[in-house]
């Protein structure tokens, strides 16, 4: 006889079925593991044997055998532990009559103790749903994990410490505990600290932010060290509208994955706030894009997902590993191959880099002539210059700026009219305005505007490219003031945001 | 007389082959003059054969015929002192005061006998505009421009070639198909300033190339600071156009001085270091640019060879300034306008100081860009100058 129970894989962010199947046979006494590979596979057979004879189940001198089905898919970490424990024990009989509900209906997601406690693993989200659709009722999974596996809904989630509780669940000894879907208030947005209020002055860079929240502009910030370059990227994921839900549990999936969710209070799990991340220029490619042995964990830019990644510093970034940021950006997800398998994570990011404006570092006592500002700014832009939208010139802090009592405008201001560019823009179709197709574009802006744009391109002001983005952003400028039509002064505006990248004056030397 | 004074090429081209400088020269011309003697080339050659018999040697045969190969090559032409085609403005510096003992000249004409008998760099009027090699735009701007003006009334345009305010003022006069001279810091043959053998060949179609160094020497500090006194020799006026403190412009405008020649300083703001310069020599005494005219007035009085006063059709707009550019700007287009200068400012700078939501302060400076009455630089917005406008 053979005695199954059900749990999932987790590859990038697809969720697997696996089934575990046991085997108890005569011959020489043993336990071991099959359908898995490597050195999870060797600990697994320990730890959940060492789990079965701690919670007081005797293996009774049995040759037993687990096998996980199917066993192509690659198969990491001990989440399988709970699944292969439960299914060793139906096999031994430990759990007799498994009452109405059975195995067949019930999930298990868990890592053992050598004592038989239960522990949580990552990627429980993404488990949880795809587990809803495919006639399973039931999930157990650890206490830290029961939140996370609630936010799906469509799924009785039950909580265990132990071995010894889920045994007590599963042949209806011990209740069922129950879990409070622990769904936030949909309201949140940013409640943290920072607040777009903080910032003084730097008007075209507060303008630029709104705009790139807005219209989904990647955005280029140059300013002197300690004018707030970082301050103010950090502030832009506080001007993005609260993540909808299927957008929120896109985040939440991700982090699950990355293991970054188990130190989060129960109530803010299903964040709604859209995600910052904001690597250092060390980091590796691996940690960007993501990376890891066997099978790849999400990397920065997955982790930014419908928020913020903001790269400072950027001439300090390799070229190789901004020449990789290309295809998220471009497709917005990421591809990442590994020996066991490729994954794909999803990386639909707002691109926020900041540097200096110029090789000496810029400010007041800047000495670089402006043939050397120029090829810097060419440098900089170089693999993400047909990415980059919106280039503000941060100023240096004035005592004005510092000394003046007038409050500036709050992010919430900002978010609302964000909010309504966005939804403007929803309405016209084809995603926010900086992947809109340029058909649409086209079509809804005025004669002199495209005019504006055409003899900016003959005099060499614009490039064929920067045409496009600047269409795209004068699209947003218009939206955000609320007219139909992309009118000349919207697209005149846009121009004078790439300002910073654009051509010197022409021949003057 | 002059053919007696004047020592033969190949005896000048054996010293510039023996590693002979202006600085050896200097110091045996003084000797001279200390012991009596008037110094003519002639003297001047003998003595410093007579020094390299006794030193390190003098070139031998070979070495000297493989100069004058190398010369010929180049299509260069040897130019003595003392020779007809002598400058005008250097001879009247001999036997001190940095006027060299030879020239070679690169022009456009037919490869020249070594020896060369008639003129052939350009004896009208000229100035030299001088300035850094990291100029700010405005200094650029200003440079072809005055390098233009020169050049429309006749008048050459003498600099050194190197990048920055040198090519600028080489470049405004070849523009206005005028004659432009550079001192280069190189020997013929030589790609310095690296890349640019395209305006090298466009100044020596125009009116030359001067070098004082064989073909193929490198390029050497202090051998430009020797260039400076010959650029300052061959005009009648010096405009510093840019330069910081301590620059090669600083004592190029120095020499100038003490050849006799008027120097000019173009003032710019206290804040821009490459104002430093021209700043400094205005406080010493300088005649400070207030118009782009006053160089060809000071040039005018200097000259003793006509100027032309009767500017090329297409000047007199330039010279009137932007009265014909249409309309002048109002409302908040004038009130931005008048915030820009020649210092850069970045868009926030200008709403700021208007008092206007960015937005809109963005949506006129880009307004004023295509008017061509503002223009965009790396570091943010400037007025352009009317000398800039090309349309109406």
């Amino acid at each position: 006889m053979v005695s199954r129970t059900r749990t999932v894989a987790v590859v990038g962010l697809q969720a697997v079925d696996v089934t575990v199947e046991a085997h108890a046979g005569s011959g020489l006494p043993g336990f071991a593991v099959i359908g898995s590979s490597g050195a999870a596979a060797r600990e697994a057979t320990d730890r959940v044997r060492t789990a079965l004879v701690a919670s007081g189940y005797p293996l009774r001198a049995r040759k037993v055998l687990l096998s996980l089905a199917p066993a192509d898919v690659p198969k990491a970490g001990a989440r399988f532990d709970l699944a292969m424990a439960v299914a060793a024990l139906a096999e031994l009989g430990h759990l007799g009559d498994v009452g109405p509900d059975g195995l067949d209906t019930t999930a298990l997601l868990g890592e053992l103790g050598l004592d038989g406690t239960v522990r949580p693993v990552p990627g429980v989200l993404p488990s949880a749903a795809s587990l809803a659709g495919r006639g399973v009722a039931r999930l157990l999974v650890a206490d830290a994990n029961a939140a996370e596996a609630a936010l799906v809904g469509r799924l009785q989630v039950i909580p265990v410490a132990t071995l010894a509780e889920a045994h007590g669940v599963l042949t209806a000894t011990t209740a069922a505990r129950r879990v409070d879907p622990a769904r936030p208030q949909v309201d949140a947005g940013h409640v943290g600290a920072e607040d777009l209020a903080d910032v003084r002055g730097q008007a075209e860079a507060r303008r630029a932010l709104e705009l790139a929240a807005a219209g989904g502009h990647h955005l280029l910030l140059l300013g002197p060290p300690g004018c707030g370059k970082s301050m103010l990227a950090r502030r832009l994921a506080t001007l993005l509208p609260p993540l909808c839900e299927e957008h929120a549990l896109e985040v939440t999936a991700v982090r699950s994955v990355a293991g970054l969710l188990g130190d989060r209070p129960t109530g803010t799990l299903l964040d709604r706030a859209a995600p910052l991340r904001a690597p250092h220029h060390g980091a590796s490619p691996a940690a960007l894009l993501g990376g890891g042995s066997g099978v790849a964990r999400p990397g920065e830019v997955s982790l930014a997902h419908r928020g913020v990644l903001f790269l400072d510093e950027l001439l300090e970034w390799s070229r190789a590993t901004l020449e990789a940021l290309r295809q998220p950006l471009e497709e917005g997800v990421v591809r990442v191959s590994r020996s066991r398998a490729t994954v794909t994570y999803p990386a639909r990011f707002l691109l926020v880099a900041a540097s200096n404006p110029c090789p000496c570092g810029g400010g007041s006592r800047c000495v670089c002539s402006d043939d050397a500002i120029a090829a810097y700014r060419a440098r900089l832009s170089g693999p993400l210059a047909d990415r980059i939208d919106l280039a503000p010139q941060l100023l240096p802090l004035s005592a004005s700026d510092l000394l003046a009592t007038e409050p500036e405008e709050s992010s919430a201001v900002v978010r609302a009219r964000v909010a309504t560019a966005r939804a403007v823009s929803r309405g016209r179709g084809g995603g926010p305005n900086a992947q809109a197709p340029t058909s649409v574009l086209r079509r809804t802006a005025t004669n002199a505007a495209l005019q504006t744009l055409a003899l900016a391109v003959e005099s060499g002001r614009l490039t064929g490219r920067g045409h496009d983005r600047t269409l795209r952003v004068g699209r947003t400028c218009a939206d955000l003031a609320g007219c139909d039509l992309v009118g000349k002064e919207h697209v005149l505006e846009a121009m004078g945001h790439r300002g910073a990248l654009a051509p010197s004056v022409a021949g003057l030397a | 007389m002059t053919t007696v004074t004047e020592p033969s090429a190949r005896r000048i081209v054996r010293l510039a082959a023996s590693g002979v400088t202006a600085h050896h020269l200097q110091r045996v011309t003084a000797n001279l003059l200390d012991e009596g003697a008037d110094a003519s080339p002639r003297q001047v050659t003998d003595a410093m054969e007579r020094a390299r018999r006794r030193g390190r040697g003098l070139a031998d045969d070979a070495m000297t015929d493989a100069a004058l190969e190398a010369l010929d090559r180049a299509g260069a032409a040897v130019i003595v002192a003392g020779s007809q085609a002598y400058p005008r403005r250097l001879r009247d510096l001999w036997p001190q005061l940095g006027a060299p003992l030879w020239l070679f000249v690169q022009t456009s004409g037919d490869p020249p006998a070594p020896v060369v008998t008639a003129p052939v760099l350009p004896d009208g009027p000229a100035v030299a505009l001088v300035g850094t090699r990291k100029p700010s735009l405005e200094g650029l701007r200003t440079a072809r421009v005055l390098g233009m003006l020169l050049a429309r009334h006749g008048v050459v345009v003498v600099s050194g070639m190197a990048r920055g305010i040198d090519q600028a003022a080489h470049r405004g006069a070849l523009e206005a198909d005028g004659a432009t001279v550079a001192v280069l810091g190189a020997g013929f043959g030589v790609d310095y300033p690296r890349g640019d053998a395209a305006l090298r060949d466009a100044v020596r179609g125009s009116a030359g190339l001067v070098s004082e160094l064989l073909p193929g020497s490198p390029p050497r500090p202090a051998g430009f600071l020797r260039r400076n006194r010959i650029i300052s020799g061959l005009a009648d006026v010096c405009v510093v156009v840019e330069g910081r403190s301590r620059s090669g412009s600083l004592q190029t405008a120095r020499m100038a001085a003490s050849q006799g020649r008027e120097v000019l300083a173009v003032p710019g703001s206290l804040h821009q270091p490459t104002s430093q310069a021209p700043l400094a020599l205005i406080r010493d005494g300088a005649r400070c640019l207030t118009r782009m005219e006053d160089v060809l007035e000071a040039v005018m009085a200097v000259s003793t060879a006509p100027v032309d006063t009767v500017a090329a059709p297409h000047d007199a707009s330039t010279a009137r300034g932007g009265a014909d550019s249409g309309e002048a700007p109002t409302g908040l287009a004038g009130r931005v306008l008048d915030l820009l200068s020649a210092t850069p400012v970045t868009p926030g700078e200008v709403a700021r100081a208007a008092g206007r939501p960015l937005p809109e302060v963005l949506t006129t400076l880009v307004e004023l860009e295509e008017r061509d009455l503002a223009g965009i630089t790396p570091r943010g917005y400037v007025r352009l100058p009317s000398q800039e406008r090309r349309r109406g």
